[in-house]
């Protein structure tokens, strides 16, 4: 059962996390993790070789988190494996009782430490996600073959409100859900204004009402922080107030500044129409995430 | 002209006796070069003898490298090009593009261990153009201390150009 | 047409070293028209390998000689008259070139001297760019003449990903975002809501289902 879709089918505003996996064959890093989230958060999203970096996979370390009472989503990008091992996965996913799925592009492998890598993208986001929901509705694969089982698994895509073309940003959206996405996690909002208009958008188009919005946050741990994510990170909008926030207190203070910004963007998001949710991404920092749900007024999360 | 520094190992690698063969400049010009018409071209040749062959260009932009790559492997210590000033070009850009199509075969000659300046490019002066002679003058005594190519150097006189 | 560059001259050196005449023969097709492996290139590279040689005190046969094509039958087997007199023949053509000399004349080793790189097009002087991958089903109709395959960086089919800033792909801001290309031209073409599709997953089999892939047309034949 996924816990996620059963949160948000309620009514109740949702909380999920990131965790992301080792540069290694140790489990007990992602135990670690674990117990830092439990009961903190709803469900928690596992990273598949972000930045196209090697490590644990995805799959392996939503097991273990599930071992450990979490419930997991598994993110899964299309940049590493083709249709076949796609929908190979999710099968294996569903046995193993993995019950969230967010299908995504991933960042492109001339990020990671294998830029000769070939990029594979046999199928692209959307693709992914409609043959997971032809998978579990119809019990088939591509190309129509029954499935001896159809995968029971929470369907999510990604969105970036602050990227895209802007006039074809809510298209993209409107997309993801007609391929059958459940549940969107958004990219981490500084910029509320711009984050809000995006919102209004969609739900001109109705998409809110068909679809669960969580809006992303990421602490910023200080000041350089801030400045990288927004001169060097692809599709980040950091204001320049955010910049002077931050700067604005010594350095020692920074990172309970960056906690603050944290909450009160939480808080605000809380307020926005069709927002049925907030997704964590403290990026190696997940100490922190049961404070941060803490303070922003979210313990204890219902049973 | 280009290269002082190398220009001075160049001279400095010469006073070890590289023999006396004397060097040969194969000279393109531009033919809006003043002072650069038949008559001047074949009294320069009768004055300088084996030490230049003087080959006049519609234009320094109708360049092709193959005519420098092929004066070096066949004849000449040194290649050079004249054109005419920046922006005074009759046909607009062909002194940029002979610039930029020198600096590449430059790159080529160093990649088999050719100088670099035996290739070279003199843009001739905006305010008082020099006449063809007078550039030439210039561009021998600047080579002058060069070692005789070693494309043409037997075996023995490249070693000891190089002890 | 086909596009590539020139090897570095110590990797084409270090191929040819062992031969003694050698044949450096060039194509007046796509390479010639990159200026890679023309006519031109063809005799500076030879000139080049002949002074190299010269300058290492070795006595080698290099001399050159430039096909209309070299990926054509037609064209190959004039070298017939004149291939023999070699030990080795280093090809400037583009790999399909190379090819098709070596398996015409299979005695001699034929040796690339360029790295082949993409289809694509002359976009301005001393500017080639790709923009065809060879996927064997083209789409551009429903892209406004613009193919998401070959000029997004993840050719999807149903982009842009969240990495899609100002115009500009994630990996690199001097290379534009595709799918902002196709948009603008769509929206251009009023046709914009053809992007409201979702695409299906590529057919690859038309490119890579059937190992190298062949075309043959009898109405063409002898």
């Amino acid at each position: 059962m996924s816990r996620l879709k059963e949160i948000l089918d309620r009514g109740a505003f949702a909380v999920t996390a990131e965790c992301g996996p080792p540069k290694g064959a140790d489990p007990e890093v992602i135990m670690k993790k674990a117990e830092l989230l439990k009961g903190r958060v709803d469900a928690v999203n596992v990273t598949d070789n972000q930045t196209a970096i090697v490590r644990m996979s995805s799959l392996a370390a939503c097991v273990l988190l599930k071992n450990q009472g979490l419930d997991p989503v598994l993110q899964a990008v299309v940049r590493d494996r083709n249709r076949i091992a796609l929908q190979s996965d999710i099968l294996g996913a569903s046995a193993l009782g993995i019950r969230n799925i967010l299908c995504l592009s991933g960042d492109h492998q001339r990020f990671g430490n294998q830029p000769q890598a070939a990029g594979v993208f046999d199928l692209d986001s959307i693709q992914f996600v409609q043959a997971v929901r032809n998978m579990r509705e119809q019990g088939v694969i591509l190309g129509g073959e029954a499935l001896s089982r159809p995968p029971d698994i929470f369907i999510g895509a990604a969105a970036n409100p602050f990227g895209d073309p802007f006039n074809f940003r809510v298209v993209r959206l409107a997309k993801k859900v007609a391929a059958g996405a459940e549940f969107i996690q958004t990219q981490c909002v500084y910029n509320l204004q711009r984050f809000e208009k995006w919102m209004a958008m969609a739900a001109d188009r109705g998409l809110t009402d068909k679809v669960h919005i969580l809006g992303g946050v990421t602490p910023l741990k200080s000041a350089g922080m801030a400045k990288y994510m927004k001169n060097k990170v692809a599709g980040m909008d950091v204001p320049e107030e955010v910049i002077r926030r931050m700067e604005g207190v010594p350095s020692k203070k920074q990172a309970e500044e960056g906690l603050k910004i944290c909450v009160e963007t939480i808080q605000r998001l809380r307020e926005v129409p069709g927002v049925r949710g907030v997704h964590i991404m403290a990026i190696e920092w997940e100490e922190k995430v049961g404070e941060i749900v803490e303070r922003a007024g979210l313990l204890p999360r219902p049973k | 002209m280009e290269g002082k520094n190398t220009m001075a190992q160049l001279k400095s690698r010469s006073r070890t006796g590289a023999g006396k063969r004397h060097l040969t400049l194969a000279l393109f010009y531009c033919q809006n070069t003043p002072e650069s018409g038949e008559a001047e071209r074949q009294a320069l040749e009768g004055k300088y003898g084996s030490s230049l062959r003087l080959f006049p260009i519609p234009c320094s932009g109708r360049l092709d490298p193959i005519h420098l790559l092929k004066a070096l492997e066949e004849f000449a210590d040194a290649a050079y090009v004249i054109t005419c000033p920046e922006g005074a070009c009759r046909y607009f850009e062909g002194n940029m593009r002979a610039k930029k199509r020198i600096e590449r075969t430059r790159d080529t000659i160093a990649q088999i261990g050719l100088e670099r300046e035996r290739l070279g490019m003199v843009m001739n002066t905006r305010e008082k153009p020099k006449a063809l002679g007078v550039i030439a003058s210039e561009i021998l005594d600047g080579i002058s201390a060069f070692p005789p190519s070693p494309v043409f150097a037997k075996r023995k006189a490249s070693k000891e150009k190089d002890s | 047409m086909i596009t590539a560059e020139q090897k570095p001259l110590d990797e084409i050196r270090g191929t040819i070293a062992s031969y003694q005449r050698i044949l450096v023969l060039g194509c007046g097709s796509c390479v010639a028209e990159c200026a890679a492996g023309g006519e031109k290139e063809t005799g500076m590279l030879a000139s080049t390998l002949r002074m190299a040689a010269k300058m290492e005190g070795r006595e080698v046969l290099i001399r050159e000689k430039t096909l209309e094509r070299q990926c054509v039958k037609d064209f190959v087997i004039l070298l017939d008259d004149v291939i023999h007199e070699y030990d080795a023949v280093l090809s400037l053509g583009c790999g399909a070139g190379v090819q098709a000399v070596a398996d015409m004349f299979p005695e001699v080793p034929i040796i690339p001297a360029l790295n082949t790189e993409f289809l694509g097009e002359t976009k301005d002087q001393g500017l080639w760019v790709e923009n065809c991958l060879g996927c064997g089903d083209c789409m551009l109709y429903h892209f406004g003449g613009i193919c998401p395959l070959a000029r997004c960086s993840k050719h999807l089919l149903n982009g842009p990903c969240g990495g899609s800033v100002d115009g500009k792909c994630e990996i690199n801001p001097e290379v534009p975002c595709g799918w902002q290309l196709i948009i603008d031209r769509l929206e251009q073409h009023h046709a914009l809501d053809r992007l409201e599709h979702i695409y299906p997953p590529k057919d690859w089999s038309k490119k890579q289902g059937g190992g190298p892939r062949k075309i043959i047309r009898e109405d063409q034949q002898r």
